[in-house]
């Protein structure tokens, strides 16, 4: 898609992967494709709910039940995990693909020195030699900056404070030379001086040591400073994926176009109303029909309620998948100018037919009232 | 649901019970709403262990502002909110809301004073009852205030779950029901059933998406428009902080070490903590990510049960003179320039750049 210099060392291809509950099959990831090639960093972005995690934990294997993977490839280097032995996607997972949780606390042990479960990550691999481990795991805590490191190293994780103990997840992550660091919003709990450190030390260690990141997170903010490619999910599927310029400068998902204006920016110079998303993200029991954000849509039209759009392209490595696209938007729907947000506000387009009961899902938004101009 | 019946505000307006008679207590002019004077809430904490969570704070909020309060986790925001709310006295200070001192009062008129100062809570799900239904967790300050019964009561809850854009049929559901964004809603239309004249945000969007943070948002300051609300809104992101708020105050380790109109702390800072808040906010646009300074805080934050001497900052500020003046003497919160407060001894150092 995009001019890969390298091969990639990830491929996902088609994957799909569902939880079996008992309202339903939760289908939480629907034909997800995308490559990560050596050195990248790739972002995914999305609200809650929209499958970041569930990709992410499909291709470390690590989907817990009722969910499992129901089709798809993962070629890392060529080979695909969902066909490789348990034992050896364990070998995998930690050395050579490694992944970091929003909430640090639950994923260290509390009755184990910090030192000695950073050790431990390297014990459980024999990619490091049993001499070099100790000294490593030093230098490993001094490189993710924690202070006074030497000392530090024998306390427990509940001496630490939130950023610290993701510092040390990024360190545990790091210390088997894995090729593919997963960061699965690996800020989102903490303050934002700290949030600024370790996107700064996400950005070196890609840097320094050429590891691929996927930084999943809800935060455009963040994915701007780090990440110099974009997938945008939405319902369990990519809607948008572009150069990080691409996603920022001429988002063509109208998804997309939303989640960026929905952000008040610390830097604008005049107070603007913010342009938000009305509803929440559809029940992946039983999406809708057509495009999943038509009931969402300020721009949707008759067809989007029944024709599901394709990811196509609209630039160069630049794929989106809507039927209008925001260049028409802008062009036929004066969206450059749009106040109203609310779904099919700027096409007039109204469902086909309307809900027998008054949903829970329906609550946030809000129909074409007459009063739909009197806001701002 | 219902598209027709998105009431017109005005009927809300007219529905809300009447404030109690104004000119029982003439405002002097320029009075402001609140006037926090040397607040101080320390906890004690083990054997002779005290935290100072608010070390003496004094601050104003005018009617009809909203004033943003930012700061690391841990410095003091809640904690102070819980003082101004009345929901904890302070160990010292005063807080004078219209004129009346609240920290002198006691039973029944500071409950009665209490109708007037609102809270909503940062995490949507730990500040409901799961096993009252949304209609009873809405009517409870109704109903504690013996402010309204039975039909009217019912009606009121359905009038406030339509103002904050619920279905009024909602009010037989449970929290549990409920997404993050809508129980949030739900947060807000119990601090508004006493018609209150501040609201104190304290981090009311920190726990939820940034497309509902924005529905949240614009709630906020409909409701301020039409209910001629004051807020105090607590956030630790400074973009958020800056959108909603006329003025900033900046808080670290139990004090607030600089005031600022939202318009001019982006421009200018006089305190280098504010500086590096600032630095480290994400901005979604690449190329101003790629100009990114950031100005790195050495260490980590400092344990309130042990401050550090002279300007509390000094053990992570860039431009600290240790040892020297920033570890000796405790710089005061001054006025740097018109409206511009800060306390540091070398603001005009931080106007000309930290870099
Ligand atoms: N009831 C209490 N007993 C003892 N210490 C307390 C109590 N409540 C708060 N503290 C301490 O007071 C300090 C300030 O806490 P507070 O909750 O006000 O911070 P905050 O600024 O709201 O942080 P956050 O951003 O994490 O919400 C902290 O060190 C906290 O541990
Ligand atoms: N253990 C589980 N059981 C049932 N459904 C789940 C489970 N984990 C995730 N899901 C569902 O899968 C979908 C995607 O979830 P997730 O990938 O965690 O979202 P994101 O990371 O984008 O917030 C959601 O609808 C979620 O409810
Ligand atoms: S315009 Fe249609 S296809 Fe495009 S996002 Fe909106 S609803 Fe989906
Ligand atoms: S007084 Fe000194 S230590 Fe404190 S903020 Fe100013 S320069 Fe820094
Ligand atoms: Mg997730
Ligand atoms: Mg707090």
């Amino acid at each position: 898609m995009t001019g890969f210099v390298s091969d990639p060392v990830l491929e996902v291809r088609e994957l799909s992967t569902s939880f079996f509950t008992d309202d339903g099959e939760v289908k939480a990831v629907r034909d997800v494709s995308f490559d990560l090639a050596a050195g990248e960093t790739l972002g995914i972005v999305g609200e809650s709910g929209c499958g970041k995690s569930v990709t992410a934990l499909s291709i470390l294997g690590l989907v817990p039940r009722p969910g499992r993977v129901v089709a798809g490839e993962i070629l890392f280097k060529g080979r695909d995990l969902l066909s490789i032995g348990r034992e050896e996607l364990r070998q995998i997972r930690g050395r050579d693909i490694a992944m970091i949780f929003q909430d640090p606390l639950s994923s260290l042990n509390p009755v184990h020195r910090i030192g000695f479960q950073v050790e431990e990550a390297m014990r459980a691999h024999d990619k490091v030699a049993p001499s070099e481990v100790r000294p490593r795991a030093l230098d490993l805590l001094r490189r993710v900056q924690v202070p006074d490191a030497s000392r530090r190293m024998r306390n427990y994780p509940h001496q630490f404070s939130g950023g610290m103990r993701q510092r040390v997840m990024i360190a545990m992550g790091l210390s088997n030379r894995p090729e593919i660091l997963i960061a699965d919003e690996p800020t989102t709990a903490l303050d934002v001086t700290v949030q600024a450190q370790i996107l700064q030390l996400l950005r070196d260690l890609n840097r320094d040591l050429g590891t691929s990141i996927i930084l999943i997170t809800h935060n455009l903010g963040v994915v701007a400073g780090l990440c110099k490619r974009v997938i945008v999910m939405y319902a369990g599927e990519i809607v948008e994926e572009g150069s990080t310029e691409q996603i920022f400068d001429s988002p063509q998902h109208p998804y997309t176009w939303a989640l960026l204006r929905s952000l008040p920016r610390v830097d604008a110079d005049r107070h603007e109303r913010l342009r938000s998303i009305e509803g929440l993200p559809p029940d992946l029991i039983a999406p809708p029909q057509g495009c999943k954000f038509n009931p969402r849509c300020p721009f949707r039209l008759e067809r989007c309620f029944s024709e599901d759009p394709e990811l196509e392209p609209v630039g160069d490595g630049h794929v989106a998948a809507c039927w209008v696209t925001m260049k028409r938007a802008y062009a036929e729907m004066g969206a450059g100018s749009l106040v109203d947000t609310r779904p099919g506000a700027a096409s007039g387009v109204r469902p086909p037919i309307a809900p027998e009961t008054p949903g829970l899902s329906g609550a946030d938004g809000h129909g074409l009232a007459p009063e739909a101009q009197d806001r701002d | 649901m219902a598209t027709a019946s998105r009431p017109r505000r005005k009927t809300v307006t007219s529905a809300l019970p009447a404030r109690p008679p104004e000119g029982t207590r003439p405002e002097p002019p320029g009075e402001p709403l609140l006037r926090a004077v040397d607040v101080v809430k320390h906890f004690n904490v083990g054997v002779g262990a005290v935290c100072r969570a608010v070390d003496g704070v004094s601050f104003e909020i005018r009617a009809g502002e909203t004033v943003g309060l930012v700061g690391e986790s841990g410095c003091g925001k809640s904690t102070l909110a819980r003082v101004l709310t009345q929901l904890t006295p302070p160990t010292s200070g005063r807080v004078i809301f219209e004129g009346v001192e609240l920290t002198g009062l006691r039973g029944e008129s500071l409950r009665q004073q209490r109708k007037h100062l609102q809270m909503i809570f940062q995490d949507p799900f730990a500040s409901l009852d799961p096993r009252m239904t949304v209609g009873d967790i809405i009517a409870e300050p109704l109903t504690n205030f013996k402010v309204m019964r039975g039909k009217a009561k019912d009606a009121r809850v359905q009038e406030l779950l339509r103002v904050v854009g619920l279905n009024p049929y909602f009010n037989n559901r449970y929290p549990h029901e409920f997404s993050g964004g809508q129980r949030q809603r739900i947060g807000i239309a119990r601090a508004l059933a006493l018609n209150p004249k501040l609201i104190v945000c304290d981090e009311p969007v920190s726990a939820l998406d940034v497309s509902i943070q924005a529905q949240i948002i614009n709630l906020l300051e409909d409701l301020q428009a039409e209910f001629h609300l004051t807020y105090l809104f607590i956030a630790h992101d400074l973009s958020v902080v800056r959108h909603i708020s006329q003025r900033v105050l900046v808080m670290y380790l139990g004090k607030i070490v600089e005031i600022a109109p939202s318009d001019d702390l982006y421009t200018n800072q006089y305190h280098p903590y504010t500086k590096a808040l600032l630095s480290a906010v994400p901005v979604p646009d690449p190329r101003v990510e790629s100009q990114r300074r950031l100005v790195e805080l050495s260490g980590e934050i400092p344990s309130p049960l042990h401050p550090p001497s002279g300007c509390r900052f000094h053990t992570r500020c860039p431009i600290a003179q240790v040892p020297g003046v920033c570890s000796e003497d405790e710089p005061p919160l001054e006025e740097k320039a018109v409206g511009r407060f800060a306390a540091c001894h070398f603001s005009a150092r931080v106007r000309t750049g930290l870099d």
